[in-house]
Formats: C-alpha cells, sequence, structure tokens
C-alpha cells in the first residue's frame, strides 16, 4: 500500500487560520475564482490556504532572481505600511509607503524617481498608480490579491487576505523568509510580531 | 547591403502576438526562470499563462 505523502506547509496551518489570512470578503472576482476554498454561510468567500503557501513559495523563488535593490515593494494601505517596510529592510528592497506620487516609475524628473525591476503590491486595487507605473514601464508586477481583487495587469498572484494586520505580518514575513532562503541565506533574525503594525 | 536578424521568437505565450516595442512584458518564470512574455492586451485581460518549461500557470 502506497503512503500518502503530507503537504508541508512553511507554517503550521493553525498558525495561517490564527492570522486569519484565508478570511475573503464577500465578492468573488472572476480571477481569484480558483483560489477560493469555500463560501461561509454569511456569503463570505474563504481562501484556499494550500494554494497561498505554494504561492508564497513560488513567489520566493521569483523574488530571489531579481537583484535586491531592484525589487520595490509598495503599500498604501495603513496595515500593509509596517510589513513592507519591514520586508524591504529584511530583503534589501525598495520600498514606497502611503501615498504613490505619480511619475515614481516614469518621470526621470522627480526626486521620487526609481527604476525597479519587479514591483510588489499589497493591494493591486489601492495601489494601482504603481501597477499602471509598472504596466508602463513593462516590469513584472506580483501582488497580493483578496477575493474581490481584480488580476489585471498582474503577472504572479498571491491569494490572501490583504486587508488583515496580523495576515499581511504574516505573509510579508514568509515572503522575506523564503527570498532569503532561495538567496541562500539561512539565518532569519526576524519574528512574525516584528513585522505587525501597530493597533 | 546588412541583412537585420529579427527575432521571431518573441510572442505572447497566451496568445502568441507578435510583441514589439515596449506593448509586452517579459520576465522568467517563477517557478523554473525560462522567459515568459505576456501582451498588454493579455495581461489587461489577466488571461492564464503558461510556462513551456514546467507548465505553471499564472497569473
Amino acid at each position: 500500500m502506497e503512503a500518502k505523502t503530507e503537504y508541508e506547509y512553511l507554517v503550521p496551518p493553525d498558525e495561517y487560520l490564527a492570522a486569519g489570512v484565508h478570511i475573503g470578503t464577500q465578492i468573488k472576482t472572476g480571477d481569484m475564482k480558483k483560489f477560493i476554498y469555500k463560501v461561509r454561510p454569511d456569503g463570505l468567500y474563504v481562501l484556499d490556504i494550500r494554494q497561498l503557501d505554494e504561492r508564497i513559495r513560488i513567489a520566493g523563488k521569483f523574488l530571489a532572481r531579481f537583484e535586491p535593490s531592484r525589487i520595490l515593494a509598495v503599500a498604501a494601505r495603513q496595515y500593509g505600511q509596517k510589513p513592507v517596510m519591514m520586508f524591504a529592510k529584511a530583503v534589501g528592497a525598495d520600498y514606497v509607503i502611503g501615498r504613490f506620487v505619480p511619475g515614481t516609475l516614469t518621470n526621470p524628473m522627480l526626486k521620487e524617481y526609481r527604476e525597479p525591476d519587479v514591483v510588489i503590491v499589497t493591494d493591486p486595487a489601492i495601489d494601482r498608480q504603481a501597477v499602471q507605473e509598472a504596466t508602463a514601464i513593462g516590469i513584472p508586477v506580483v501582488a497580493l490579491c483578496d477575493s474581490n481583487n481584480s488580476a489585471s495587469n498582474v503577472d504572479l498572484v498571491i491569494p490572501t487576505n490583504n486587508k488583515g494586520r496580523k495576515a499581511l505580518a504574516l505573509v510579508y514575513w514568509l515572503l522575506a523568509r523564503e527570498v532569503l532562503k532561495n538567496r541562500g541565506v539561512e539565518e532569519f533574525p526576524y519574528k512574525v510580531e516584528d513585522f505587525e503594525a501597530e493597533l | 547591403m546588412s541583412v537585420e536578424v529579427v527575432d521571431m521568437e518573441t510572442r505572447c505565450v497566451t496568445c502568441g502576438a507578435n510583441l514589439i516595442g515596449t506593448n509586452y512584458v517579459a520576465f522568467p518564470c517563477p517557478e523554473c526562470g525560462q522567459m515568459i512574455y505576456r501582451c498588454k492586451k493579455c495581461r489587461k485581460l489577466a488571461n492564464p499563462y503558461k510556462c513551456s518549461n514546467c507548465g505553471f500557470v499564472g497569473p
């Protein structure tokens, strides 16, 4: 009889559930349909944590292929700002938090101007300026998408709750750890709590 | 007279459209690293792409 090999998560599934990464919204888009596990009786869509785990691994592998300073992490959302800052610090990337000044990627006259090779956004709907500019200059976009997001102009979707404080902290923490692991750095001195935004 | 070599390989992996100028994005496959080309239209419509090397389906 063949022994079933169990899938090994990056962190125990309970930790994912405690952070609420699986909690979606009451809206479902066609692009996110394949990442939805079930719909709760109250109409809330629940995301599949297995697919999230796989996507974090893939995104880690993907981002590790780029030069650290050429990765740009973006978060306009309040709860995404600290995780993004910590992610950028951990992997040596660049970041933009708060307002994304139009022209940051397209206007060399601006003092905020930068030339990344890849952009990671916390919410493609809120960070749409960053997505638009990345599209204009022809660089790939990695996005943390909830059940209500569209995957338009996104090249790699990470299906997760992108609104929760703990969810964002856990996802960025795992992503940073995966990127460093793929670069061959085993030491990761940060804890999930270091990535959490203050209440 | 010199003959220019035209790169015929640069096609959108989803729709097969010829990619000219800056109307596309190129990036290594997230799974295996093989180059993936997506045209602007397929990106905008979020049409799925498949890596010819490893079979990874995105976005």
